[in-house]
């Protein structure tokens, strides 16, 4: 075909595009990833025990907070992927923020007079948490992989590795409702090592999964 | 490219709310940065083959386009992803140089066409004697001693008229009058 006789083609195809397609289509992702991670979590693990007291708890919500905040940023960090010369970097260095906020948490908790060292860093899960976060992750993980493949990602291992940042911080925080560790350093430790092997993963698929 | 930056993305925003007439315009204008870009790194059929596959991909990734971004950066990161695609499937090269957005938009023969005739109109404002002076040493890069045996004056009497010409041409551009 001549590029010109292609041009008045894709000219002839040409319709309108709504503001805001972008997010619409992240959102979906987010809803289906969110619900098939909710699923894996109710169907697999369950929730914890003494659910309505726990909820009232700080350390449920350092755990729901931390990995809100990471899916948020994870979430921005999938928008600026798909598109073509944005760039990464804000959200990148906003990750540092929650870091280093659940990390002065755990020093602050540690450092408390009588603070049980292992109790704070291992709790009873300790060797499962983070492997289990990757499984309650994995539906979330496609879920916006699907989205970014409609998108225009350009360097596929960083977008795999932001995906993989969005779907390893849902699935921590699905994980949250289930899990009965309520330290920082935990959540710091644990939870952190979790969402770091997603992003790796994601990373990792991304160079082949994500082209398009 | 800042004059392609403001048109083509106010070609692209047309575009997106459905108006066909710029957007033919925005891809037979990119379809000339493509073909230089693809020209100068693939082979003859394979340049064509991405240049079209980029057009594709304008068209089924135009939503992806974010009007707070420039619009060549966004063009110029789907040509490069293209590029790469092709030194895959290619197998020819696995690394493909780093260069930049400029490098798409930078050589454009339009622009540089424009360009010259602007300078060209602007030297015509010289005198004769005065415009050949700095056109070949300035231009054309003949050395001032050249061009003072050429034209029998001495070194520094070339080097001082072209000095004021390129002045008075400056004071035209700023709104003087540079014919005096």
């Amino acid at each position: 075909m001549r590029t010109d006789d292609l041009i008045a083609h894709l000219a002839e195809e040409l319709g309108p595009v709504k503001p805001g397609s972008v997010t619409r289509l992240l959102l979906v992702a987010l809803a289906v990833g969110l619900a098939a991670s909710a699923i894996v979590m109710l169907s697999v693990l369950g929730p914890r025990h003494h659910f309505a007291v726990a909820i009232t708890g700080f350390g449920m919500w350092v755990k729901i907070a931390y990995t809100f905040i990471l899916a948020a940023l994870g979430f921005w960090l999938v928008e600026r992927a798909g598109r073509p010369g944005a760039d990464m970097l804000r959200p990148a260095m906003m990750l540092a923020l929650p870091v280093l906020v659940i990390v002065s948490l755990a020093a602050l908790q540690m450092a408390a007079p009588g603070a049980d060292m292992h109790r704070l860093v291992m709790g009873q899960s300790a060797r499962v948490c983070a492997v289990l976060i990757v499984m309650v992750a994995a539906p979330s993980l496609v879920a916006a992989f699907w989205a970014l493949r409609q998108l225009a990602p350009t360097r596929l291992g960083l977008a795999g590795a932001g995906a993989g940042l969005f779907a390893g911080s849902l699935g921590a925080f699905v994980y949250a409702f289930h899990c009965l560790e309520d330290s920082a350093p935990f959540v710091a430790i644990w939870y952190t090592l979790g969402i770091a092997l997603t992003t790796a993963i994601g990373a990792f698929a991304g160079r082949w999964a994500l082209r398009w | 490219m800042i004059v392609q930056e403001a048109q083509y993305r106010d070609w692209m925003l047309a575009a997106l709310a459905g108006d066909t007439q710029a957007y033919r315009l925005l891809l037979g204008g990119l379809t000339r940065n493509l073909r230089s870009y693809f020209a100068r790194r693939l082979d003859n059929g394979a340049a064509e083959d991405a240049v079209q596959e980029t057009l594709i991909a304008i068209h089924a990734k135009r939503a992806t386009y974010d009007p707070a971004l420039p619009f060549t950066a966004w063009v110029y990161g789907i040509a490069r992803y293209k590029l790469i695609d092709e030194y895959r499937r290619s197998k020819r090269r696995a690394t493909v140089p780093l260069d930049e957005a400029a490098e798409l938009f930078g050589h454009d023969a339009a622009q540089d066409a424009i360009a010259r005739r602007d300078v060209t109109k602007l030297l015509d404002k010289l005198p004769e004697a005065k415009r050949r002076l700095v056109k070949d040493i300035k231009l054309d890069g003949v050395s001032i001693a050249d061009a003072a045996m050429r034209t029998g004056l001495s070194e520094s009497a070339v080097k001082v008229t072209v000095h004021r010409a390129i002045k008075s041409l400056g004071e035209g551009l700023e709104g003087g009058d540079a014919d005096r």
